[in-house]
Order: C-alpha cells, then structure tokens, then sequence
C-alpha cells in the first residue's frame, strides 16, 4: 500500500470513527447549534407557505449519474426530497421531484415510495419523481414547464448541474417562486450565485440534511467535517511553513504517493 | 406480522458493495473485486436507463391528455422518442443481418438533428449566461455584487485577442486573477465540498441515509 494510500484509508477511518463518535456523545438528539443559513430558514418558511395555500413544491435532483463522484451531490438532494415531503405532508398537493439521470429517477421514486409509506400518506397524495431528459439541455428544457407552472411555489435544486441550470433559475425568478439552489459543481455554482435569490456556496448543500431534521447523523456529519476543516486549515499552515523550510520535495513525495 | 424483506435486503446490499468499492481504492488486494462490482453496477445504470426511457414515456403520453399548451410537446416528444427508437431498431437488424454496423440513420438523426439543436441551445445559454451577469447588479446592488460584476469584466476584457483592444495590462490582471485568487477560491470551495462528498458517502455505507429503501 502507498503513502497516499494509507493517509486516505486513515481519514476515512477518522471520518467514520468521528461521525459515530460524536453522534453517540450526542444521544442521537436530532437539536443543534447551527449558524443560521438564510437559503434554509427561507426554505421552511416557503413549505410552509406552499402547505397554506395548497401549491405544490419542485425538487430538482440534476442529472448526476449514481456511478460518479457527481453522485454525492444528488444523494443529497434525495435527502432533502425525504425531508419535504414529510414537512409537506399536510399540504394538499405533494412535491414533485424531476431527475435528469435515469438510475436517478428511480432513487428518487424509491424515496418517494419509502418516505410515504413511513408517514402513512394516502396514496392518492403520492409526490411523482420524473425523468425529464436525459442529456443537460433535454433536462433543463424539460424541467422549465414544471418551474413555470403556476401551481408550483418554490422550487429546490439540489443536484449536479452545468451552467444550463441558468435556464431554471431564470425561469424561477420569471414565475417569481421562491428557489434555493445548490450544487458540488463550480461553474454552475456561479450562475446560481448570480441568478439565484438564496444560492447555497460551497458545502452548504451538503448542510441541507442537517437543517432540514433529516437526522442526527447528518449533524454528527457537518461536526465531522468541522473537525476537518480545522485540520485542513493546520495541515495547509504547516506544508506552508515546511516549504518555505525546504522540505518542498518531502511533501511532493507523499503527495504523489512515492513511498 | 408482515415483514418487509426487501428494505433490510437492499440495506444490506448497498452497505456490503459500497465498503467493498471504497476499500478497493486503498487496499490493493480488494481492487480487483472493485472493479467487478463497478461494471456491474454499470451495466445495472444501462439497464436504469431503459426504465428511466419507460418513464418518460408514460409521464409523457399521460401529460398528452392533459388540455393544457404542454400537451403538444409531450406529444411531440412520444413521437420523436419512438421514431428515433423504430430507426435504431431498424439500423440494428441491418448490423445484424447484413453485417452493415455504420448505424447510418442513426448517425444521420445526431448529425442533422440532434448536434445542431444542441449547438443553437448552447449558443442561447451564452447570450442567456450575459444576462444573468448583468441581472445580479440589479438584483443585488451590494459590495459583493459589484466586486463580481467587474471581475467578470476584467477576466473577459483581457481574454480578447483583437490587436487593437490588446492592452498587456489587462492580460496580466487577468491572469493574476485567473491564477491566484481564483485557483484559491476554487481550491478552498472544492475543499468544503470534498469534505461533504465523504460524509455523504459514508453515511450511505452506514446505512443511514437510504435512498432505495422503497
């Protein structure tokens, strides 16, 4: 086994060991003290307002195939589909969740199917989960009809997108409903930042689960990463000092995995 | 009692592929099982994809009685969807039967319609993509915003090769924020999300997050 090899099995590990660490310290309580994210508090605020008034709520999972590092960022999104249709389950109209990934499109019904039979929804109430294209273009074309129909009041991207997503977002913004975006991939991150009103940067899609009271898990989770972040931060710090000390190629070496 | 077999079945499925393919990128020995787990797994997304094919299909010939303006694009959507499949059918049986595999109609079908449809799509998300860039200052009128806005400026004033409009200055702004505060940017988002795709991923591996439960 490589150097490399061995640092990614041992941060794996500690991934793993921490976030069953922290959630058992916590009792598996499900409250936290999380730094307030506007896109969130506006979220819960917008399925409750689309439970009054009997509209119905989009989620958009991107077209992220299951099989590709793309997929964490739909795995979210699915977690985020469970959470709102158990938060809208008193709402008269049930969400409706599109992929652009036919594996996707079947997870996504799969939540569906799972989540309403965990809360007991009648099935009449059923959320759809529909495959709307399966090339970028196709997608976000056969997405844009569901974000402009008027029966629909908030709208949650939550997956991998490219910058085509410009054509959902605009079309959010021409129906005036409320849409929280958020996705792993760069570039389109930055169109969401400039079309989007509440744009999530960064991890914090990856914050959805916990915000939403998807479990003590993925509260244990964001603590985890916390953790990380600060060894990041030390790690970067010392390879900094390291360089400037001369030890430039010791770290290329380990870097590339030479043992 | 009625015991449900297939959620703790899938559970267990998912827990014992997933901690197969991750150790198979760190332990050489479990590389080869890794790889075999992931063709199948591809094959499994090919077979997905003829159900996603289905679903599409029935969604749209369900949205054909709808009286809505939608109803014509779903029908024509079912009609290019079938004729499409009718004509790789049918260049499949000539492979086959007269040994001729240049799928021709199939091929023409990409050429003419589908990559110049593609093309003026993209063509619309560029002039779309200049919009949004000069919508966020009316939006947001805020430091950040502007900061953006001018940024995005600079990076494109000094990307023109035009003789006349080719001034070094702009190109050497360009390329110190292309390559420093950018790259560091980008490396620090990249960071937050690698730090999430992991905690995603284990908490599948843990089962605690289940999304084929149904």
């Amino acid at each position: 086994m490589t150097i490399t090899g061995l640092i990614g099995l041992s941060i794996v590990a500690s991934f793993f060991g921490l976030m069953i660490i922290f959630n058992v310290v916590r009792g598996g309580s499900t409250k936290a003290d999380l730094r307030p994210i506007s896109a969130y508090t506006k979220l819960k605020r917008a399925i409750g307002l689309a439970v009054e008034d009997g509209s119905q709520i989009h989620v958009s999972l991107g077209r992220g195939g299951v099989t590709s590092p793309q997929s964490a960022s739909a795995f979210v999104g699915l977690s985020m589909l469970e959470q709102v249709i158990r938060i809208a389950s008193a709402g008269d109209r049930p969400p409706v969740a599109t992929a652009g990934n036919a594996a996707l499109s079947i997870l996504a019904q799969d939540t569906i199917h799972g989540t309403s039979e965990k809360i007991e929804l009648k099935s009449k109430k059923t959320s759809s989960g529909e495959l709307r294209g399966l090339t970028p273009f196709s997608y976000a074309v056969g997405t844009m009809p569901t974000i402009r129909d008027d029966r629909v009041s908030a709208n949650i991207l939550a997956g991998w997108y490219g910058n085509e997503v410009i054509w959902l977002t605009a079309a959010g913004k021409r129906q005036n409903s409320f849409t929280m975006a958020g996705t792993a991939h760069l570039p389109a991150q930055a169109v969401m930042y400039s079309t989007v009103e509440e744009p999530l940067i960064g991890e914090e899609l990856f914050a959805g689960g916990a915000y939403l009271g998807a479990g003590p898990m993925h509260i244990s989770s964001l603590k985890v990463q916390d953790v990380f972040r600060w060894i990041l931060v030390g790690g970067i710090l010392i390879g900094i000092l390291l360089k400037f000390a001369g030890f430039g190629q010791l770290i290329e070496n380990i870097l590339v995995g030479t043992p | 009692m009625k015991f449900k077999f297939r959620a703790p079945l899938a559970t267990a499925i998912a827990m014992s592929v997933g901690l197969v393919v991750l150790s198979g990128y760190f332990i050489p020995a479990a590389e080869p099982l890794r790889f075999i787990l992931l063709r199948v797994g591809m094959v499994l997304a090919a077979v997905a994809l003829l159900v996603g094919v289905i679903n599409l299909l029935s969604v749209h010939i369900r949205k054909m009685a709808d009286k809505d303006s939608n109803s014509w694009n779903s029908f024509i959507l079912v009609v290019a969807l079938l004729a499409t499949l009718g004509i790789g059918f049918y260049d499949m049986f000539k492979a086959y039967m007269y040994g001729n595999p240049n799928f021709e109609w199939t091929n023409w079908i990409f050429t003419y319609i589908q990559r110049p449809i593609e093309t003026s799509l993209m063509a619309v998300m560029a002039v779309s993509l200049v919009y949004a860039a000069t919508y966020l200052l009316r939006r947001k009128m805020n430091y950040l915003a502007i900061g953006f806005f001018f940024i995005v400026l600079l990076v494109l004033l000094g990307s023109i090769s035009l003789s006349m409009m080719n001034f070094p200055i702009l190109k050497d702004i360009r390329s110190w924020i292309v390559h420093i505060p950018a790259v560091g940017g980008a490396r620090g988002l990249l960071l937050g999300i690698a730090l999430g795709t992991i905690t995603t991923g284990l908490r599948i591996i843990m089962g605690t997050d289940r999304p084929y439960e149904g």
